[in-house]
């Protein structure tokens, strides 16, 4: 993790590409490709209606597999509870940070902290305790409460590892002024 | 951003969504149609491949919800009857994506916090799931193409929504955001992915299953007292009862006697993890010529089991006929363990591992 430096530009704001890109071409071409590009996104679009429509059919008519009313419970909960919870609280946590951390090192805890939710997220039954089968023990076999300090410790390890290089540039840049401490 | 995650999604998605119908496809193949029995490792693959792309979806997911969560609040939140369709066509996306991956994360690790039957909500919302994100690259595809790959600047008058120049700020910068998802999907890949790649699996830090605990060093999804066959499984008066046209049955003492074949073979579970093991057996096919079985007939093979989806299982012709298809009466060389399907278990290339039937006592013609 580098960080950004002044050459890095974002998508689409590339002035570097040819400004007589458009010119260069038959101008009746472009409007022959939208109208392509218009139909094949109706018929994706339709396409995409008939699918899931299909999803739809075939959930309610395996209610006795399905619970549809109870499927539909869990579907509105998880997109409440990542629009009403989760992501205000990551942005909650996102401003905290960045009034505690200072700037050089502030991108890598995001980074790191991003990485870290990720990991236990994808892995949460397993160190959460919330499963545990005692009658085969090859379901779920491992301590993994810790190894997910295993991982997480990784995680932080390098994230300290890059602080400390900015940390270095930082005292570097200070002793050259003019120079941007990245 | 938003449209280099979408686009990263959409792999991952599509991957997961494909993989998945191959799994639903294999258990339930459409009339007249058998998979092929080779080659051997087709079925840990894709369903490795399916795992992954659903644990690697997470940080992708989080990105993206994240980078676009502002837009949930944007103001008018209505603006004419297609951006409303839009709008609306968003939900079923997210609420669809969010649960397929929650669901396939619990359903790896057998924790069961929700009513409905797995295998079938999944497969059903994978199809909403796949519609909504179809809908959603033909609104979306404007953007996207005036934003990412060669020449966009000739496509950017297409839309208003062009990726502005990055505002100065202290924080993650979007390359350094975009690193960070990718090091979150390398971190969930190399801690999980030895679950089913041979030989690694050693580095599983973060996997429900290592591939070599269990009994007799293999895991095991069901148990034998979880079927309910622990008495009659150990009953000394079994025999494998072969039903064809020239019916006959094989006692304990003949079956064990007549297991000469030792093939090295994976169980492939549709939970996405995979084992390889040496079976020693008797060849199915050898099986089914005596009985006078035509090469061209599927057989049921039926388990010692009373209930249950998987208590039979069709074997059709080309894994029927595989020489590596087994009735298998040893496991690395010892007696097959009472929770490995002892007395006997069907083991065959490329197949799902709810399918490898286990207490076998009956091969029946179709």
């Amino acid at each position: 993790m580098t960080g950004s430096r002044p050459t890095d530009r974002p998508q689409g704001a590339d002035t570097s590409d040819p400004p007589d890109l458009v010119d260069r071409h038959d101008p009746a071409r472009p409007r022959a490709v939208a109208r392509v590009v218009t139909a094949v996104r109706a018929v994706v679009a339709a396409a995409g209606l008939a699918v899931a429509g299909y999803g739809i059919a075939g959930l309610v008519t395996h209610p006795r597999a399905t619970h549809p009313a109870h499927t539909l419970r869990w579907l509105l909960g998880g997109l409440l509870g990542h629009d009403v919870i989760v992501a205000p609280a990551a942005a909650v946590l996102g401003v905290l940070l960045s009034r505690i951390v200072a700037h050089p090192y502030r991108a890598v805890i995001q980074a790191a902290s991003f990485v870290s939710a990720s990991v236990a997220l994808a892995s949460f039954p397993l160190w959460s305790g919330r499963v545990g089968h005692p009658a085969n023990p090859s379901v779920d076999p491992l301590p993994y409460g810790r190894n997910l300090l295993v991982v997480l410790g990784a995680i932080w390890s390098v994230a300290a590892a890059v602080m400390l290089r900015r940390a270095v540039r930082a005292r570097r840049s200070t002793d050259r002024p003019g120079r941007s401490p990245r | 951003m938003a449209s280099l995650l979408g686009i990263w999604l959409g792999i991952t998605f599509g991957t997961a969504f494909v993989t998945g119908l191959v799994s639903h496809f294999m258990q339930h193949p459409p009339g007249g149609f058998s998979w092929p029995s080779r080659p051997v490792w087709f079925y840990r693959f894709a369903q490795g491949l399916h795992v992954t792309s659903g644990l690697v979806s997470v940080p992708l997911l989080l990105a993206k919800l994240w980078t676009v969560y502002p837009r949930l609040w944007e103001w008018p939140p209505v603006r004419g009857v297609a951006h409303a369709a839009e709008r609306i066509s968003i939900i079923p996306l997210i609420a669809g994506s969010i649960f397929q991956l929650a669901t396939g994360i619990a359903n790896i690790a057998q924790w069961y916090p929700f009513r409905f039957f797995f295998t079938v909500t999944h497969y059903w919302v994978a199809w909403i799931t796949i519609g909504a994100l179809l809908v959603h690259i033909a609104a979306k595809i404007t953007i996207v193409r005036a934003n990412v790959g060669q020449g966009r600047a000739a496509r950017a008058h297409l839309t208003d929504r062009i990726s502005q120049p990055e505002p100065a700020g202290d924080g993650l910068s979007r390359r350094g955001f975009g690193l960070a998802v990718g090091a979150a999907a390398g971190v969930v890949t190399v801690t999980t992915a030895g679950q089913f790649v041979p030989g690694l699996g050693d580095t599983v830090l973060l996997a429900p299953r290592t591939p070599d605990v269990g009994p007799q060093g293999l895991p095991v999804n069901r148990t034998a007292l979880a079927a309910g066959v622990v008495v009659i499984a150990r009953d000394r008066g079994y025999q494998l009862d072969v039903v064809g046209p020239r019916p006959f049955s094989l006692s304990l003492d003949e079956l064990y006697a007549q297991s000469l074949v030792t093939v090295r073979l994976p169980i492939t579970c549709v939970e996405g993890w995979a084992a390889d093991a040496t079976w020693t057996g008797v060849r199915l096919a050898d099986l089914l010529d005596r009985a006078g079985v035509p090469a061209h007939a599927a057989v049921r093979v039926e388990s010692l089991e009373r209930r249950g989806g998987y208590r039979t299982s069709v074997v059709h012709p080309p894994h029927a006929r595989d020489p590596k298809t087994l009735v298998a009466t040893r496991l690395g060389g010892a007696v097959l363990a009472l929770d490995h399907g002892y007395p006997a278990r069907l083991i065959a290339p490329n197949r799902p591992g709810v399918l490898q039937t286990k207490w076998v006592h009956r091969v029946v013609m179709v």
